[in-house]
């Protein structure tokens, strides 16, 4: 596993980026169907992103709003107090 | 959408606090989110959420209106993460020995704290578990696989938010991943 070519995991960190030019991929493609090392290096890549993307969106507490403004400085009251 | 942020700065800059909930409003699951991933911890992700949002108040007026304001807030939580994990990780001299433990130093005792056994592991749900290895990564690496997986931002603005070359923020990125597949290669 850790044979794999420098330039060959360059370009596997650099697709899973999204920063790759057509011509890398095809490269990369080649390469990956030709050694069986660096095909499983990046599946097991990708499959960790995967995991990492599983995780869900979790939201802020219902009252967040109200106890951030709470703990915020009390606002100036430049014209006086409005009733 | 930054037009209309813009709008209620200049508001909050008035002295118009109300137009800051809105702003909050608006802000509020993102940052809570990246700062929940950050730290693992929902008390934790609350305050300091809370937190990066009475500086962002106390510190509208340096805001640069030309830029992206969800960049500016992201920065102030970020650092506020860091700061907190790393003030929960004191800077202990790692060879002195530990108190009541005899020949076991510093390393032995992080290493154990690091490291649930195996079964407990595989007991743990999926999502569990891919946050608790998350909130092992190192501060450095853990900010920049949040911003980049968990909040999906481009490359450029991670570099922005964490006020690093590019060049870094990948290498992090690439490093974080890797750390996380070795972590994960049992899933």
């Amino acid at each position: 596993m850790n044979a794999c070519p420098e330039n060959i995991i360059q370009l596997m960190n650099d697709h899973l980026d999204g920063d790759t030019s057509p011509s890398e991929e095809q490269q990369l493609k080649e390469y990956l169907e030709s050694c069986e090392d660096c095909r499983e290096q990046y599946q097991a890549l990708s499959k960790t992103v995967a995991f990492i993307q599983s995780i869900s969106h979790i939201q802020a507490p219902p009252n967040f709003v109200q106890t951030t403004m709470e703990r915020l400085p009390k606002e100036k009251q430049r014209a006086g107090v409005q009733r | 959408m930054d037009a209309l942020v813009n709008k209620r700065i200049a508001k909050v800059i008035k002295g118009d606090q109300n137009a800051f909930a809105e702003i909050v409003e608006l802000y509020q699951h993102q940052l809570y989110h990246i700062c929940y991933r950050m730290l693992g911890n929902k008390q934790e992700a609350e305050d300091i959420a809370q937190e990066a949002f009475m500086r962002a108040y106390a510190n509208i007026r340096t805001f640069d209106q030309n830029r992206k304001f969800s960049t500016w807030l992201y920065r102030i939580a970020t650092n506020l993460c860091i700061d907190r994990i790393r003030k929960k990780k004191p800077d202990y001299h790692l060879d002195a020995e530990v108190r009541g433990a005899e020949g076991l130093n510093m390393y032995s005792k992080i290493a154990n704290d690091d490291e649930l056994p195996e079964e407990e592991l595989m007991r743990m749900e999926v999502q569990e578990r891919v946050q608790y290895e998350i909130s092992r990564l190192p501060d450095k690496y853990r900010a920049a696989i949040v911003l980049k997986y968990i909040e999906e931002l481009p490359l450029a603005e991670i570099s922005e938010i964490l006020d690093l070359p590019l060049g870094t923020v990948k290498t992090r990125i690439h490093r974080g991943r890797e750390a996380l597949r070795k972590q994960l290669s049992n899933l």
